[in-house]
């Protein structure tokens, strides 16, 4: 499998960016108060797009013998991935207010941001090992 | 006579001549199964196996799981290789290196062409030569052979032992270190592997081909495709068309001529009462759930294994190695299904006789606490016996007897008969006013308690073996309870039963039901009695096997050809009146089972069914491909499909959540679609391209199996696994709503606007 590495990290990545970028799109549409932010294509296209992404992230680490719980950026990604999840599901459909969606859309982004920081600096502490 | 006697006298007549065909081909099986030697010599008198180390080796490879690791003669599991192809090909290598090097002091592979050639020849002879002797009932092998098996008797010592030489193949092949305990049984062990590739590749006396009819393919010792398997398979197209044509013309002359059923106002079943013992069977929906999740999980785990020995990062392989899990995830398949059909039995029993028996429910309960029992008991001895924990003496009546599907110790086995046979007395009691009454539904109920009594008595097939029967002999009853038991009488009770429900509803004549339910068994009774024989073509069986197999077995297309006529039929009593909304899921899930039985049971079936395909398809990923497709897509989608018309009764008060029933169907299907055809087929067609360009054993190689471009399919199961799980987690949530949930306020659907105003 390791001689899939670069191509299945390339999707991982590719669907990384298609992830957050369609999560903001919602979110947007959401401020816009807009119905296609639940619309079912958007939806299914973004189950679609995360099953890749858990299917390559799964790849990865069997490929590079690095698990969530052993090593520790992985660990954290996980854990705020699940954060993210939450924050995301009251920014689209769960919070009762705008200022909470809004508040929680806010906070997923900024989750998401800080995952992709661990990713990069494969560190726990992302962006802020270097403070 | 009336089209019901005559329909039933034909259903008997059936049923007595296919079954004395069974036993009488079976018969010939007893007689001519390959020998099993008192011993194997050497031709200067050594011993290299005795019958006892042959039988005993048997029982180590039973303990570790059997048909759970690898496989033997093409049956079994899909990641280690098929050890008598395997044994076949690594005795050969050694025979011809071992001959090369002597005349020329070189390896086979560095010959030139013609000497290869020479050596071909000379191998062949020498492995198909039939060198047992039945007055001494010894088989004799050449010094050279037998130099030969015991470099391959180290290899498989090694093997499931804990050598450092092997820990690669080790992990290719998901087997934990020690996998066999001691030196001594391995060394056994490979006396039956040896026994297993003899039987593949020694001529039977008097025919043209091995005792396996020349399975596995295997061109180095002329292993190639029989004539009959040819033939055969050519007359089985043959029959299947006249059958369809037959078919098409009875649908053509007898179908659609009734005028429509009015539907009643009101939904008859709202109006049954639900009685205690009905109401019992709601915690057999809930066992279906766990066992069904549970099979999910270790299904997961079973399919990881293919790619990596731990479970990212977690060493689970030590504790619940891939023989247990594979193991408990078929053997769950069948009890889910069981489970989910034997609740919708006692559910709908009363419901037919409108009659609670006395002690019912108590006899609904015990039954239950029995199944229970009965799944942790026997998981728990397998767990021991494949842990190596059990010892071999206790090990076919608590351990694990290795026999796919039926791999429950005795014990186990027994105690499951025992509660089916408890499962028939309480549907008998219940039936029992409706089998006196005569009435229209007389028949379908007769049927339905045929099906009961059948399903109780044909589960004793399982009991016919005892610990040391042959090989073939086995084989021959556990597809009477594989093929016979799950694919015939479960399906005759779901038939039934389905056909019942339509009756109870109001949209079907009794009438035109018990003529449609009788017609449709023995159809597909035609040719699945008989049909029994496709999974035996290469089982140290007789031709009559291979011609009786494909003949019968092709027939069982028939009826999948037109099931687009059944599919629209249920799709038309979904819409035949407003309060069958109530019904949609119920409908929908049973034309999911019509989807699947076209091309999970009929095309992916069919695939691999022809002596010939299944000759070189055996046991590559083509076999799963129909596995998951036809006994899931049709008997698990039956049994989820079943189970809410029984949630329908039991939980009539609360409102469904339908957004959860529809997340379920959709991602339980699409999830199963991807995982046919993202991995299953493109990798047993990839398997089949290895098997026709070099041989079996090469598909099933760990060379093979290595390959990155197996790795990536294996792993492209994941985005349907996951929507196939999420499906099932929607589904669970969905049966645990309608106990923990707010009550709610049911929208009366059981009625139709006007009858209800």
């Amino acid at each position: 499998m390791v001689e899939f590495y670069l191509q299945i990290k390339f999707v991982h990545i590719a669907a990384v960016i298609a992830s957050g970028s369609l999560f903001a799109l919602r979110g947007l549409l959401m401020l816009a108060d807009s119905r296609w932010s639940r619309h079912a294509l958007l939806r299914y296209t973004s189950y679609a797009i995360d099953t890749t992404l858990l299917t390559a992230a799964l790849m990865l680490t069997t490929i590079i013998h690095q698990y969530p719980g052993a090593q520790s950026w992985l660990t954290v990604k996980v854990l705020c991935l699940v954060v993210y999840i939450v924050l995301g599901t009251f920014a689209l459909k769960r919070g009762r207010t705008r200022g909470i969606r809004l508040a929680c859309f806010i906070a997923a982004i900024a989750v998401y941001l800080f995952i992709v920081s661990v990713a990069r600096a494969h560190h726990p502490l992302g962006w802020f090992a270097s403070l | 006579m009336s089209t019901t006697k005559r329909l039933w006298f034909a259903l008997g007549t059936l049923l007595a001549v296919t079954f004395a065909a069974l036993l009488w081909v079976g018969g010939g099986i007893y007689q001519q199964a390959p020998p099993l030697p008192e011993r194997v010599v050497v031709a200067g008198g050594q011993t290299l196996y005795t019958r006892a180390d042959i039988e005993r080796g048997r029982q180590v490879w039973q303990s570790m799981g059997g048909h759970q690791v690898g496989s033997v003669w093409g049956h079994g599991a899909l990641v280690a290789p098929d050890w008598t192809a395997d044994w076949i090909h690594r005795e050969s290598q050694a025979l011809l290196d071992a001959w090369a090097q002597r005349d020329g002091g070189r390896r086979y592979a560095e010959l030139d062409e013609a000497a290869q050639a020479a050596l071909a020849v000379r191998l062949r002879k020498e492995v198909r030569t039939n060198t047992y002797d039945a007055a001494s009932n010894t088989i004799q092998v050449s010094a050279d052979r037998a130099a030969a098996m015991e470099a391959v008797a180290g290899h498989y010592v090694s093997l499931f032992g804990d050598d450092p030489a092997t820990a690669g193949l080790r992990a290719t092949y998901a087997l934990r270190d020690n996998t066999v305990d001691t030196a001594e049984h391995r060394r056994a062990m490979s006396g039956f592997f040896f026994w297993t590739a003899w039987a593949a590749t020694a001529q039977r006396p008097g025919a043209a081909a091995s005792y396996t009819s020349n399975w596995p393919y295997d061109p180095l010792v002329g292993n190639a495709p029989t004539s009959d398997a040819f033939l055969w398979s050519v007359f089985s197209v043959l029959f299947m068309i006249a059958g369809i044509g037959l078919l098409a013309w009875h649908y053509a002359v007898w179908h659609g001529k009734e005028k429509p059923l009015t539907p009643p106002a009101v939904d008859p079943m709202s109006l049954l009462t639900i009685t205690p013992s009905m109401r019992a069977t709601a915690k057999y929906f809930w066992v279906v759930i766990a066992l069904f999740l549970s099979q999910i999980l270790l299904g997961a785990l079973t399919a990881h294994y293919q790619v990596e020995r731990d479970f990212y990062g977690m060493e689970l392989s030590s504790i619940l190695p891939y023989s247990l899990t594979r193991s408990w995830h078929t053997e769950l398949a069948v009890l889910w299904i069981a489970t989910a059909w034997l609740g919708t039995g006692l559910y709908i029993a009363p419901a037919v006789s409108g009659h609670e028996p006395r002690f019912q429910r108590l006899g609904v309960n015990l039954l239950w606490v029995c199944l229970l029992i009965i799944v942790v008991g026997a998981f728990a001895g397998q767990w021991f016996a494949v842990m190596q924990k059990l010892g071999l003496e206790h090990n076919f009546w608590f351990g694990h007897q290795g026999w796919e599907f039926v791999d429950l110790g005795r014990f186990w086995q027994i105690f499951l008969f025992i509660g089916l046979v408890l499962w028939l007395v309480l549907m008998g009691r219940a039936l029992w006013p409706a089998l006196r009454r005569r009435d229209d539904l007389a028949s379908i109920v007769a049927l339905l308690f045929l099906s009961t009594v059948c399903i109780a008595a044909f589960y004793a097939a399982g009991l016919m073996w005892g610990e040391h029967s042959h090989l073939s002999i086995v084989e021959y009853w556990r597809w009477w309870v594989v093929h016979l038991w799950v694919e015939g009488f479960f399906e005759v009770f779901a038939v039934a039963v389905v056909s019942f429900l339509f009756v109870k509803l109001g949209l079907v004549r009794a009438r035109t039901a018990t003529v449609n339910v009788l017609f449709a068994t023995i159809v597909f009774m035609a040719g699945g009695v008989l049909g029994t024989f496709h999974h035996l073509y290469f089982a140290g069986t007789t031709t009559a096997v291979i011609a009786l197999g494909a003949s019968f077995s092709a027939l069982e297309v028939v009826p999948l050809a037109l099931i687009g006529l059944e599919a629209h039929e249920t799709w038309s009593h979904g819409r035949a009146t407003p309060w069958m909304q109530r019904y949609r899921w119920p409908i929908l899930f049973f034309l999911a089972v019509s989807f699947w039985n076209l091309v999970g049971a009929g095309l992916f079936g069919f695939l691999i069914n022809t002596p010939l395909a299944l000759y070189y398809m055996q046991g590559l990923n083509l076999t799963p491909l129909h596995g998951h497709t036809a006994l899931f897509g049709v008997y698990g989608m039956l049994g989820l499909g079943l189970m809410l018309v029984c949630l329908r009764g039991l939980r009539a008060d609360r409102p469904w959540a339908e957004g959860w029933l529809r997340g379920a169907f959709w991602s339980m299907n699409i999830g199963l679609s991807l995982m046919a055809l993202l991995t299953l087929l493109p990798l047993g067609v990839l398997q089949l391209s290895a098997v026709l360009d070099h041989g079996y054993w090469q598909a099933r190689s760990a060379e093979f199996m290595n390959q990155p471009i197996v790795h990536l399919l294996v792993w492209m199961r994941v985005p349907g696994d996951t929507l196939f799980a999420v499906g099932a987690l929607l589904f669970a949530g969905f049966v645990a709503r309608l106990w923990l949930g707010r009550r709610g306020t049911a929208p009366d659907l059981a009625v139709l606007p006007e009858a209800g105003s």
